[in-house]
């Protein structure tokens, strides 16, 4: 007798409890998972896990360096959230992280040393936001207009933003390079009227311009006509276009906006930690992070927030657990666990698993057994 | 007791044990603490007394297993744990750039007292990492910023690099040898004009081609530069750059391989002839001896073949006795200080005689390097 054992069905509306207990449930399960597999290795669980902690979240300034890791991917995670949210699939936030730095890193080196910080700094940031906004449009209105696929056009993208940044200070003598360093290619410092002040220890304002940055893409996705017209396509083109919505317009605005908001993070990191257009410093993957982090906040960009500081701990506890010789590998393997049970996580909260209801089926197979 | 309530027990069972489970750990935790801490002072007793042991660590852009720049660095940090009370600490795969700065304030806050990059990368947040830790001796490799608590070292590979380029004049018949390289920045370029200056004292006529590969570590990006070379006609691949895939692009061909940083011979036999290579340790040993005794001083040291910093790897099969006793001659004058193996003046790519100049800030190639010098 075949009959199914188990039967998945989407659960409507999850309440609030729910949303909020399966991804602490989740990032519990992949504690204890990634505890069995250290020890299995020949780890301490116990050692590891304190270690992460005391170095991320033990001393002030183990705080404000997670805050700091955690920064761009607040942004980057909120560029991938508003985008998804409507089905816009841009994986370009790599790359249009990278033309955030080039501008933004561009408007400093223009502007120089004279301008006041008061003109220069938002100057500075807004050429980010600009730049993002820009390499995302070579993806966004080629796919309004023209239906190509924004997921290849936005993945292209990211290695020609990378190409082009490298080219910049390794094979031109362009401006954002510093011809002040004969010994390696390095990038022009931007002007310190063009950096962003730190507040406590190493951390500038750019975290808390990021935070309220993430609250302004909450507040304009779900308070604005705007946002709740945006949402309405998301959920269904058919209907936004029934309703009279323009749905061309609304797409080419959320995916500009996503854009902005992934070359924002990449203006706040050159004129905050980093300084210059430096490829070294700026070539770690943070957008595809973002992608991690949206996903895990479930696409809320106020959500996004205390992920993003997780993330940034996970990254910053990775060296310091191979100074308790666990090696970088296993690092990588803990945080890839985390993500696997938030997503899985995900799933439960969508869905409910019940048995079926027969309940003589389910007796017969109890004395069975 | 029916099947709903058997669910729920069974669940909450399930809870538990996890919970259990968490709390377990967490009394593990607070043993192996104190486990670990009791075996560092045991490991400490029998190798320097009642001495405590020096916190020294290594800070590698690679993986200390990729057999090249990290793991000679990784060998040297072995040598150093063989011969001194030190507790060594090496983190791997760490990348350049400022949020390393980060990992060597954390290196800093554990206690290290002597911390090495070995990386060009790390100069500047090194830099930044020092001021802000006076105590903590920092030592970076390749770079040239300095500071008080913060000293820089390196060596002559260009010695090596002529040697090893005598060695592929000889064995090329195609006139062309192939060289993948990373960055186009003064040492490398140092390293290339001195390997084409070795194979054109063998074999004038003899020309090297240069591939930029844009990483210093990075196999199949190595590999495919490599490929390309052997496609133009080259006979002999020599490489800047950490992993041994030009070696086995080389080996794959049928063509002659110059290695660096290491002793590779085990991944293309036939192919190697030899390579520039480090021995690191007894620097770090005598920069731990001196940062133990209080005596270290910031200064920027610059090793070579002489002191034993730089030398040439094992030669490979087909590399001809004759050969060898030419280089091993060469290699005797300049231990003896009688040969230089870059000269004053010297004839750049365009056959123009030119100064040498400052070897740290070197930018243009030599007479018979085919490629250009800013990428």
């Amino acid at each position: 007798m075949t009959t199914r054992r188990f039967i998945v069905e989407p659960r409507g509306l999850a309440s609030t409890g729910l949303i909020l207990a399966v991804p602490l449930l989740s990032v519990l399960l992949a504690v204890i998972v990634g505890a069995i597999f250290l020890a299995l290795t020949g780890n301490s669980p116990g050692e590891v896990y304190v270690k992460m902690l005391d170095v991320s979240f033990g001393s002030s300034r183990g705080i404000s360096e997670t805050l700091i890791s955690a920064t761009p991917l607040i942004l980057t995670g909120v560029a991938a959230a508003v985008a998804f949210k409507m089905l816009v699939w841009n994986i370009g936030a790599e790359g249009q992280f990278l033309m955030g730095a080039i501008f933004a890193a561009g408007m400093g080196i223009w502007l120089g040393d004279g301008s006041p910080a008061a003109v220069a700094l938002p100057l500075v940031i807004i050429a980010g936001a600009i730049g993002g906004a820009f390499w995302a449009s070579i993806s966004a209105v080629p796919k309004v207009y023209l239906g190509t696929n924004e997921i290849i056009t936005t993945l292209m993208l990211n290695f020609i933003a990378l190409n082009f940044m490298n080219y910049l200070i390794f094979g031109s003598s362009s401006p954002w390079r510093d011809p002040l360093v004969p010994q390696f290619p390095s990038g022009r410092p931007i002007p310190d009227s063009g950096r962003i002040p730190e507040f406590f220890n190493r951390l500038d304002y750019g975290f808390i311009v990021a935070c309220l940055l993430a609250i302004l893409a909450w507040f304009l996705i779900s308070k604005t006509r705007w946002g709740f017209e945006v949402r309405v396509v998301g959920d269904s083109a058919n209907t936004a276009r029934y309703a009279g919505i323009g749905v061309p317009q609304k797409i080419l605005g959320v995916f500009l906006m996503s854009g902005a908001f992934a070359g924002l993070a990449g203006s706040l990191y050159v004129a905050g930690p980093v300084g210059a257009l430096d490829p070294r410093s700026l070539d770690l993957g943070l957008g595809f992070t973002g992608i991690i982090v949206a996903a895990l906040a479930r696409l809320n960009p106020v959500a996004v927030i205390p992920v993003a500081i997780l993330m940034g701990a996970l990254n910053n506890a990775g060296p310091a657990l191979q100074s308790i010789q666990v090696p970088a590998a296993t690092v990588t393997m803990l945080q890839g666990a985390i993500l696997i049970f938030a997503v899985a996580g995900e799933f439960f909260i969508r869905n409910r698993v019940r048995r079926p209801e027969k309940r003589l089926e389910a007796l017969e197979e109890v004395s069975a057994a | 007791m029916n099947l709903r309530n058997w669910r729920f027990l069974a669940i909450l069972a399930l809870a538990l044990s996890l919970i259990a489970a968490a709390c377990g750990g967490d009394d593990d935790e607070t043993a192996t603490t104190e486990a670990s801490g009791g075996e560092t002072e045991t490991t400490a007793a029998p190798s320097g007394g009642d001495e405590e042991p020096l916190k020294v660590a290594f800070v590698h852009v690679g993986p200390v297993s990729d057999k090249g720049w990290s793991w000679a660095h990784d060998q040297g940090a072995k040598y150093l744990e063989a011969n001194a009370n030190v507790e060594v600490t090496t983190l791997e795969s760490i990348p350049e750039g400022s949020d390393s700065q980060r990992v060597f304030e954390d290196l800093a806050a554990d206690g290290n007292k002597l911390i090495f990059g070995t990386s060009f990368g790390y100069m500047e947040p090194m830099l930044a990492a020092a001021e802000n830790y006076p105590d903590v001796v920092f030592e970076h490799a390749t770079g040239f910023m300095s500071s008080e608590n913060m000293g820089n070292y390196f060596g002559a590979a260009e010695e090596g690099r002529y040697l090893s380029g005598m060695a592929a004049g000889a064995a090329t018949e195609s006139n062309l040898i192939g060289y993948v390289a990373a960055f186009p920045i003064p040492e490398v370029l140092r390293g290339i004009n001195a390997f084409t200056l070795g194979v054109r004292e063998v074999k004038p006529e003899a020309q090297v081609q240069v591939v930029w590969t844009s990483t210093w570590f990075d196999p199949p990006v190595e590999k495919t530069a490599a490929e390309s070379l052997l496609d133009a006609g080259a006979d002999v691949i020599a490489m800047h750059q950490d992993s041994a895939a030009p070696g086995q692009a080389a080996e794959a061909a049928g063509a002659k391989w110059v290695g660096y940083n290491t002793d590779m011979t085990e991944f293309a036999e036939t192919a190697w002839l030899t390579a520039p290579i480090w021995d690191w340790g007894p620097f770090y040993l005598k920069t731990t001896q001196e940062v133990a005794a209080g005596t270290w001083e910031s200064a920027a040291y610059y090793g070579n073949i002489a002191d034993g910093m730089v030398d040439l790897a094992p030669y490979g099969e087909s590399v001809s006795d004759e050969t060898i006793a030419l280089i091993e001659e060469r290699k005797q004058q300049i231990i003896d200080g009688t040969f230089s193996v870059l000269p004053d003046p010297i004839v750049d790519q365009d056959g123009n005689e030119r100064e040498l100049g400052d070897i740290f800030s070197m930018n243009y190639f030599v007479e018979g390097v085919i490629g250009s010098p800013t990428g």
